[in-house]
């Protein structure tokens, strides 16, 4: 394996790679631009000489940004491949990478929000407030705590019972229910649905008439 | 901006991954590891990203109401979700209702893990959910087509009772097969005349049936059962793929 130097070459002898498939969006571009505002260029670019000048293999976001910064000199690697191993590397640069653990991400993420405001993290980073704080709490509940709640939610969870009447019938029982609503309203803790609760009451007054 | 001229040397600047479990736990045995793994809920959207990237279907189950990780420390080497199974799924308990059961719809856990990590995890899972929740009984499916035959169901008091119907999968052509109970979710019907008449050319792939295992939380419900318990089914060969569920 050969370990690349890093080279500084003049800004206006690099040109980005017409061919490159990596596309950035506005919003991401801010946040590069933010990251670089913030911890300088450090991240060298990979470049191959082409006649007098060199083509961006990878860097290409960090090239445009580099202009607009009115910097005169990038540092670079220069690699000297053919088309078919440009377009090879720049593909491997652009995707070999590994994935996030997210026990270890959450601990992370915890670390530099106790440290660093918020906002400042979302400038920079992929996130929601949403998503980050979401990313924070990951394995913070413990598992007899998430199940109980779980548990009381679904008790609480209204059921569904579906009863057809009559045209005769069925002012009665509107009539029944309107009724029983202002009751239904004072009772504690029955449940949300105010129509049901007064369903339910007028079923169980029935029901304690008769013994 | 802030150019700092230090002098680097980057072999190709590829991005490395994370450390591994065996480097971040370093002379920690097997067993000890054991010891020390913790199931913990994780958000819907940490636990799609796990089972999506890792679990041999790529897929996430519609219906999830339970998301938990499976926890070594700080790193998170597993996953597995809990929800609505097969429509009518609890008939095969007597008297049973629909909340009285969930299903175990997938379970990952990374090779990083001691091989009986599996059995510890259902283990944790089952006794938490006994002591905290009203379920009745817990579903589980193999799938044969994966060289699946339950074994850790078997090795954890579960109980075989055969083969599931044999429910297709679809293809879309996006690359993943999907289950009926997915499309639905995302395109708002379970109707193949449907999804034809929005353009979408689906197919249908048939599906091995899966092997069907009960384990009871509460004891008393077993004598409800309304199938005949069968032996336990026996793997041909090793598949190779014990952290896929």
């Amino acid at each position: 394996m050969e370990i690349m130097e890093i080279i500084e070459l003049p800004v206006e002898a690099l040109k980005e790679a017409s061919w490159n498939v990596n596309q950035i969006d506005h919003a991401m571009l801010q946040r590069l631009r933010s990251s670089i505002n913030k911890y300088g260029l450090v991240q060298n670019l990979v470049v191959r000489p082409i006649g007098n000048t060199y083509e961006v293999l990878s860097g290409n976001q960090r090239l445009m940004l580099l202009r607009e910064f009115k910097v005169s000199k990038v540092p670079c690697v220069v690699v000297e491949v053919d088309d078919a191993h440009a377009r090879l590397l720049a593909q491997a640069l652009n995707n070999i990478h590994g994935d996030d653990d997210l026990g270890l991400k959450a601990e992370l993420i915890r670390n530099v929000m106790k440290k660093i405001p918020e906002e400042e993290i979302l400038a920079i980073l992929p996130d929601t407030v949403e998503s980050l704080k979401d990313m924070a709490s990951l394995g913070q509940e413990t598992l007899a705590g998430y199940l109980q709640n779980w548990n009381q939610a679904q008790a609480a969870k209204l059921k569904n019972l579906l009863v057809k009447f009559t045209k005769e019938q069925l002012p009665t029982v509107e009539k029944a229910i309107e009724k029983a609503i202002p009751e239904a309203k004072k009772q504690p803790g029955i449940g949300p649905n105010t129509r049901g609760t007064a369903l339910y009451m007028i079923c169980k007054s029935y029901l304690d008439k008769d013994g | 901006m802030n150019m700092k001229r230090t002098k680097l040397i980057c072999a190709a600047g590829v991005n490395e991954s994370t450390g591994s479990y065996r480097e971040s736990n370093a002379g920690l045995t097997p067993s000890a590891a054991l010891h020390e793994l913790r199931l913990q809920p994780i958000s819907l959207v940490a636990a799609k990203h796990i089972i999506i990237r890792n679990h041999y279907l790529h897929s996430f189950p519609g219906g999830t109401k339970l998301h938990i990780g499976v926890f070594l420390g700080t790193r998170l080497l597993g996953a597995l979700t809990l929800g609505v199974g097969p429509f009518l799924g609890y008939k095969i308990v007597r008297d049973a209702e629909p909340t009285d059961v969930i299903t175990l719809t997938r379970l990952w856990l990374s090779d990083e893990l001691p091989s009986n990590t599996e059995s510890k995890v259902l283990g944790i899972l089952l006794r938490e959910l006994k002591k905290s929740t009203n379920l009745k009984f817990v579903l589980a499916y193999s799938d044969p087509a994966a060289g699946h035959v339950g074994t850790i169901y078997q090795g954890t008091n579960w109980f075989y009772i055969g083969l599931s119907s044999a429910t297709p999968l679809y293809d879309i052509g996006d690359g993943k097969l999907h289950y009926s109970r997915s499309l639905a979710h995302q395109l708002g019907s379970h109707s193949m005349k449907y999804w034809n008449s929005k353009g979408l050319a689906v197919k249908t792939i048939p599906q091995m049936a899966k092997h069907k295992y009960i384990y009871f939380l509460d004891e008393s419900w077993r004598s409800r059962l309304a199938v005949p318990e069968l032996p336990f089914p026996k793997k041909e060969g090793n598949s190779g793929n014990h952290g896929n569920h």
